[in-house]
């Protein structure tokens, strides 16, 4: 399996974010930031944001120990998308 | 007897004075500091209320001590709480505080970045505490016609004096997302309350080192579950910070939880992302699911992680108090019991009756399917300052001479001894061509099919007696439609058949975390 970079995890947090809130009808931002912290900018809530990490693990195909980032750093794009493409890289 | 819900909270207040009553934004707070804090609001706001108004105080606050703090100053206060939440649009959180009509508002920090815009729609003059914010020059300047009062000008919790308790006395005003788009604000009476946590409490045997969690937000009222169950036995409710939800499973752990309580959702999550593991939970006696369907295998899955629990299916709409039908899960006999891969809603509470019926509202035969009507000590008083929706949803079905509240939901009358089975919202059922259909069991079978739990059946497209057909919507990962298609094809009439499959990542939701049927039926309608 080619790797995964960190970019194509944002591309698909981008997607996944423009997807749901079109889905509830609200405005679509058109980039997200590394420091866009996905939460607390309301883009998805606590339930979704559980619900995002299995879209990720189904997306590539791999179950991930989201435990082992720290739940402050898990819901902001640049650290998941770093430890996501890590997690991929290694197993 | 009638009693006040502050009632229980006062007498743990005395006998467990040096226990930990609520665990919030990493802090605790004992029984007697949460006593302490709650007096002071009730008598700041007693001090400065007029008879003539609302009997309601706004709490907006999200999972701080502030948000405990703000519910029971305003119970003790005589008046019951309205809960807002900075996670709302404002939009929505403004209509809330107008319809409401409520006079006096506790707000915690995090939620003053909102205060100044709810406060241009706010009626005045509104009475706003912040017990956590010391210096509020800033707001006095900028709204001279409200009244605000910061921690040190709070009165002192000696003035505090118990307020009467009527008979009416409203516990919380909550709103729930009506079918207009206006949210409707259900007032729910303390006798409500009260007797569901009668029932509560002695069926579960809490005690004073019970350690609750608090999974709901304010807003969602599966959360007085959380609080009241709690403080009437002077057991401590353990609210988690929204960056602490994202991993309930190390929360339960760190928290060390006995009592688990959240929307089956919750545990499917939990499940797909390796968080059911056997055996991991063993702090958990006891474990309950409320406020939408649970699917069977969730409930399996959450046994194998949490051995030591009694599992419990709870059901019950904001009309009838939180909860009012349970379903305990036993391994060997519920699987055969669940209908269409969804655990029973059981039986319901002592104190409610259950009246299943047709279309023109009379009773059905036993075994037979129809719209579940309750009543009972749970039955709410209402929709707030809206009489017409209150006549049509609270009625006197035919031949009866007692009012029910007509829940929406489908169910199918038990045949003897039998537990109550959820079936589905009554606007779930379409017809297509003249056939009626269940969307529920098109969901089911689609659901078994492709393996994920998150399914939602849509009638589509419209035509002039109902629809023409069914297309279903799936979040997880896209699969081959031909084969989903060839998996249901055997087992539904071919008018049930999904002409489409589309695949979300997230369903949409509304603001209780629900699947939302009308948002995907809009997506349809804008062409997806």
């Amino acid at each position: 399996m080619n790797a995964v970079t960190p970019d194509a995890v944002q591309d698909f947090l981008r997607e996944y974010v423009a997807k749901s809130l079109r889905g509830q009808g609200r405005e679509v931002p058109a980039d997200l930031s590394d420091d866009c912290d996905l939460l607390l900018s309301g883009y998805v809530d606590s339930l979704g944001l559980l619900e995002l990490m299995t879209a990720i693990q189904d997306h590539f195909g791999r179950e991930i120990d989201f435990d082992e980032l720290d739940a402050e750093q898990m819901t902001i794009v640049g650290p998941l998308k770093r430890f996501v493409a890590e997690k991929l890289a290694k197993a | 007897m009638q009693r006040a819900l502050w009632s229980g909270f006062l007498r743990s207040a005395e006998k467990f004075a040096d226990r930990p009553a609520v665990f919030a934004e990493s802090k605790s707070l004992k029984y007697r500091e949460l006593r302490e804090a709650s007096c002071r609001i009730a008598a700041t706001i007693q001090a400065h209320s007029d008879p003539a108004k609302t009997p309601l105080t706004a709490v907006f606050a999200y999972r701080t001590p502030t948000a405990f703090i703000g519910v029971l100053g305003s119970l003790l206060a005589g008046n019951g709480y309205v809960p807002l939440s900075r996670t709302f649009p404002i939009e929505r959180t403004q209509t809330m505080l107008e319809r409401s009509g409520c006079r006096s508002i506790v707000v915690d920090e995090g939620s003053l970045p909102q205060l100044n815009k709810l406060l241009e729609t706010a009626p005045s003059p509104l009475l706003v505490l912040t017990p956590d914010v010391l210096d509020f020059t800033y707001y006095k300047q900028q709204w001279p016609q409200h009244n605000f009062l910061s921690g040190p000008d709070l009165k002192s919790a000696q003035s505090w004096r118990e307020p009467a308790f009527e008979i009416d006395s409203i516990a919380y005003l909550l709103f729930t997302s009506g079918s207009t788009g206006i949210p409707k604000g259900v007032a729910v009476a303390q006798r409500n309350v009260t007797a569901f946590l009668d029932y509560m409490v002695e069926r579960y045997d809490i005690t004073e080192s019970d350690r609750l969690s608090q999974m709901f937000d304010m807003t969602f009222d599966l959360s007085v579950f959380d609080m009241f169950v709690a403080w009437e036995r002077g057991a401590c409710v353990f609210c988690p910070s929204q960056k602490t939800l994202i991993k309930p499973g190390k929360f339960i752990k760190d928290s060390e939880l006995t009592v688990w309580f959240s929307v089956p959702s919750t545990a499917v999550f939990m499940k797909q992302l390796g968080m059911l593991k056997p055996a991991q939970y063993p702090s958990l006696r006891l474990s309950l699911f409320c406020g939408e369907p649970l699917p069977a295998s969730s409930a399996a899955a959450w046994l194998e992680a949490a051995p030591n629990s009694t599992l419990e299916n709870l059901y019950g709409p904001t009309e009838l108090t939180i909860a009012c039908t349970l379903y305990r899960w036993d391994p060997s006999r519920s699987p055969a019991e669940s209908e269409l891969g969804i655990v029973p809603i059981g039986y319901p509470y002592p104190n409610m009756a259950v009246l299943v019926v047709d279309d023109n509202l009379l009773e059905v035969s036993p075994g037979q399917e129809g719209e579940l009507l309750m009543n009972g000590a749970q039955m709410s008083l209402g929709y707030w300052k809206d009489p017409a929706k209150t006549a049509a949803a609270f009625m006197v079905p035919p031949g009866k001479n007692e009012i029910y509240y007509r829940t929406g939901d489908r169910v199918r009358r038990p045949l003897g001894n039998a537990p109550l089975t959820h079936l589905g919202r009554i606007d779930s059922q379409v017809k297509i061509f003249g056939h009626r259909v269940e969307l529920g069991e098109v969901e089911s079978k689609v659901r078994d099919a492709c393996g994920c739990d998150g399914v939602v059946a849509v009638g589509w497209p419209k035509t002039d007696s109902g629809f023409g057909g069914v297309e279903v919507f799936i979040e997880g990962r896209e699969s081959a439609p031909e084969k989903l298609r060839s998996a249901v094809i055997k087992e539904l009439p071919e008018y049930m058949v999904p002409h489409r499959f589309h695949f979300m990542d997230r369903l949409p939701r509304n603001a209780n975390n629900k699947y939302d049927r009308k948002a995907m039926q809009k997506l349809l309608e804008e062409g997806l």
